[in-house]
């Protein structure tokens, strides 16, 4: 036994996709600002993951996003565990948040690649007046996970394998058609490789680096 | 009974061995610089790199064939990994973090080994200790790795230098950089009472330490796990700089090392108002190429490193800057590493301690192919020094003829020679055998220079 964090309770879990699920769990009091991300394993385990935190900041309950990783240690168990078996929660860490005053008044352009969408669900749920707009890469229109939780006309997907999203093509492809305002706050997650070239076309756009914010996951 | 200790690793290692030693010398122990000749043999072990694994390995392979004709007892503590620490505790006969150093001497008394405190025992003692070690090992390895440190933090450590001392502020680190696993090892952020830092930094100007230097994984994060319940940085160095002024003694106080994300305009500030807090300013900037500092998950942009830069600039004209760079993290570009070289140009650092990539067991990246192949880590390490040696060079020259003080901290291989830092920390070669002023701060007037140090006369 190697205790790090807290003891949380799996509440259930939620099968979004073949290989992508919600993991809910007991909230017990721990405050996060949306955005950030939690460090959990199964108790007892000395393998442990970071997850951006999925749920919003005054929801009862926590919720992470998994997508399974081909032979993962740690994302093909959590999906095996039941209702009421225990999880290592450690944190909230992270600097992936919206500061206040941008909240307010701010415009906001947040992309993501596969379960990158968490942090930005978080934000959605969490501070139901932002101005935002999502744009979403994905490979199957199927993986465009609970978009029904995201105002009308909000959310856009990209989707590069079937014709069924919003956007057929890639996250960057719709970027360079349809580039935001230079003063838009612009939101990054996901895989690297989609973040650099993100990256490089919003610069390209006239962008300045201190309206980018990019949180990798790998 | 003799004891030995092998400290692998950073600074803070080494503060903590300070703290170590008091703790085992209490039991009776002394201290030898021979393992061969040590009844009791410990390892301070540092996760950041392979090597140093490696290293903690092979020492206690080869105490343990010891163990055949020796009774000896070894300890494993400092940075280790959770997955590690389950492999060493079948190695080690104490596996402990640093922040339950305080019971090491029940660890150690509880295995009824020939100790001085082992001789206390009697054979009908020994299955209530066998039962109450389990019990121990079992809680050590339940605890969370910073649940003890406030005791940690209270053993009186048992400072190595008469003139130079570290003092911990601060403990782990919540930044997660992609390539360090401090955050697994050390664990969260906790900051010390200020109260102990202030006592122990008072205790140290009392004593007249000539070099304080505040420690901690992220100093400038100071604080800010209290929620308003502790001062921050900034107050802690008006605070020891009010401290200095007031003693009216000279003395430099350093810090390191600070994140760029919580170096804040209000630091750099305070140590311009105080003379005893040390122009010089070690700030890591890892990469000069935005991409890579995402990878890194470093949390600012070299945007945000170029104002903290012209801030110091501005208010400290005389400071010198250090940072700390790694070359061929996985998936720099050839472009990215040419953008960390304009940085070089830009900052123009006195000092950077330049690493080649290297995957450090238990970091995110750890997972990700290491993809720059070592040939050309290595050519990208040669040709950054080569950048740095310049333009250290260029700032060293500018020293001539200038008269600085130095802080003279023992003699030079070549024995003609002692060696100094001023309180820029360049190295000072001075040609002088005079011994008495080791630990001394002397006038130096600097005739030549060279890339990495500079020479003068004691005037």
């Amino acid at each position: 036994m190697n205790i790090r964090g807290n003891i949380h309770k799996v509440v259930n879990i939620r099968d979004l996709t073949e290989s992508t699920y919600v993991l809910r769990m007991e909230k017990k009091g721990l405050k996060f600002v949306a955005g950030q991300n939690l460090n959990i394993g199964i108790a007892g385990d000395t393998e442990r993951r970071d997850y951006s935190i999925y749920s919003a900041e005054n929801d009862d309950y926590l919720e992470i996003l998994v997508k399974e990783v081909k032979d993962g240690l740690v994302s093909k168990r959590l999906r095996k565990l039941k209702a009421g078996e225990e999880l290592d929660v450690d944190g909230p860490f992270g600097f992936f948040t919206i500061k206040e005053e941008s909240r307010q008044a701010g415009k906001f352009l947040f992309i993501a690649s596969g379960s990158g969408i968490a942090p930005f669900h978080s934000f959605a749920r969490s501070y139901q007046k932002l101005d935002f707009k999502l744009i979403h890469g994905i490979r199957h229109s199927n993986e465009a996970y609970e978009r029904e939780h995201y105002p009308e006309g909000q959310y856009v997907s990209c989707v590069t394998g079937d014709n069924n999203g919003d956007f057929k093509g890639r996250v960057t492809e719709y970027l360079r058609l349809n580039p935001p305002d230079n003063n838009t706050l612009c939101y990054l997650c996901g895989n690297v490789n989609m973040i650099y070239d993100a990256f490089d076309i919003l610069k390209e756009k006239g962008l300045p680096s201190e309206n980018l914010f990019a949180e990798v996951y790998f | 009974m003799k004891y030995h200790i092998v400290t692998l690793g950073c600074q803070m290692n080494m503060s903590d061995s300070e703290r170590t030693r008091p703790v085992i010398e209490r039991m009776g122990y002394t201290w030898t610089d021979n393992e061969e000749e040590a009844d009791l043999l410990g390892i301070l072990a540092c996760s950041v790199r392979q090597k140093a694994i490696d290293k903690v390995y092979s020492r206690i392979h080869k105490w343990n064939k010891r163990k055949d004709r020796q009774n000896l007892l070894t300890f494993l503590t400092g940075c280790i990994l959770p997955a590690d620490k389950v492999k060493f505790m079948k190695l080690f006969d104490i596996v402990f973090p640093m922040s339950e150093l305080k019971e090491l001497p029940e660890m150690i008394s509880q295995y009824g080994i020939v100790t001085p405190a082992g001789l206390q025992q009697t054979p009908e003692t020994l299955v209530y200790h066998n039962e109450k070690l389990t019990e121990l090992r079992q809680k050590t390895n339940e605890l969370k790795l910073n649940e003890h440190i406030f005791d940690f933090w209270h053993i009186n450590p048992e400072y190595t230098s008469h003139f130079e001392a570290f003092v911990p502020i601060q403990n782990g680190c919540d930044k997660f950089c992609s390539f360090c696993a401090v955050p697994y090892t050390r664990g969260r952020e906790v900051s010390r009472p200020s109260k102990e830092i202030l006592d122990e930094v008072q205790s140290l100007i009392d004593r007249n330490y000539k070099s304080i230097t505040l420690l901690g994984q992220n100093v400038n994060s100071y604080g800010l796990d209290k929620n308003g319940n502790e001062i921050g940085f900034p107050e802690l160095l008006r605070k020891i700089g009010e401290m200095g002024k007031k003693s009216g003694k000279e003395f430099w106080v350093y810090f390191t090392s600070p994140h760029p994300r919580d170096m804040t305009g209000e630091v750099i500030e305070v140590i311009a108002q105080y003379p005893n807090l040390a122009k010089q300013i070690h700030i890591p900037i890892q990469s000069g190429d935005d991409k890579v500092l995402i990878k890194m998950n470093r949390k600012y942009s070299v945007d945000d490193f170029r104002k903290i830069m012209k801030t110091i600039r501005t208010l400290l004209p005389e400071a010198t800057v250090f940072t700390d760079i790694i070359v061929g993290f996985t998936g720099e570009t050839d472009e990215h590493f040419e953008n960390t070289r304009k940085i070089m140009d830009e900052f123009r650092f006195n000092m950077a301690y330049i690493a080649q990539y290297s995957v450090r067991p238990g970091s995110t990246s750890s997972r990700w192919e290491d993809d720059v192949p070592v040939h050309v880590k290595k050519q990208r390490f040669h040709t950054l020094t080569e950048d740095l040696m310049r333009v250290s060079f260029e700032n060293n020259k500018k020293m001539i003829g200038r008269t600085y003080r130095v802080l003279v901290r023992g003699k030079e291989r070549n024995q003609q020679f002692l060696a100094g830092l001023t309180e820029g920390k360049i190295n000072v070669r001075i040609p002088s055998t005079d011994e008495s002023l080791i630990g001394n701060i002397v006038n130096v007037k600097i005739t030549t220079a060279t890339e990495f140090s500079v020479a003068g006369e004691i005037i």
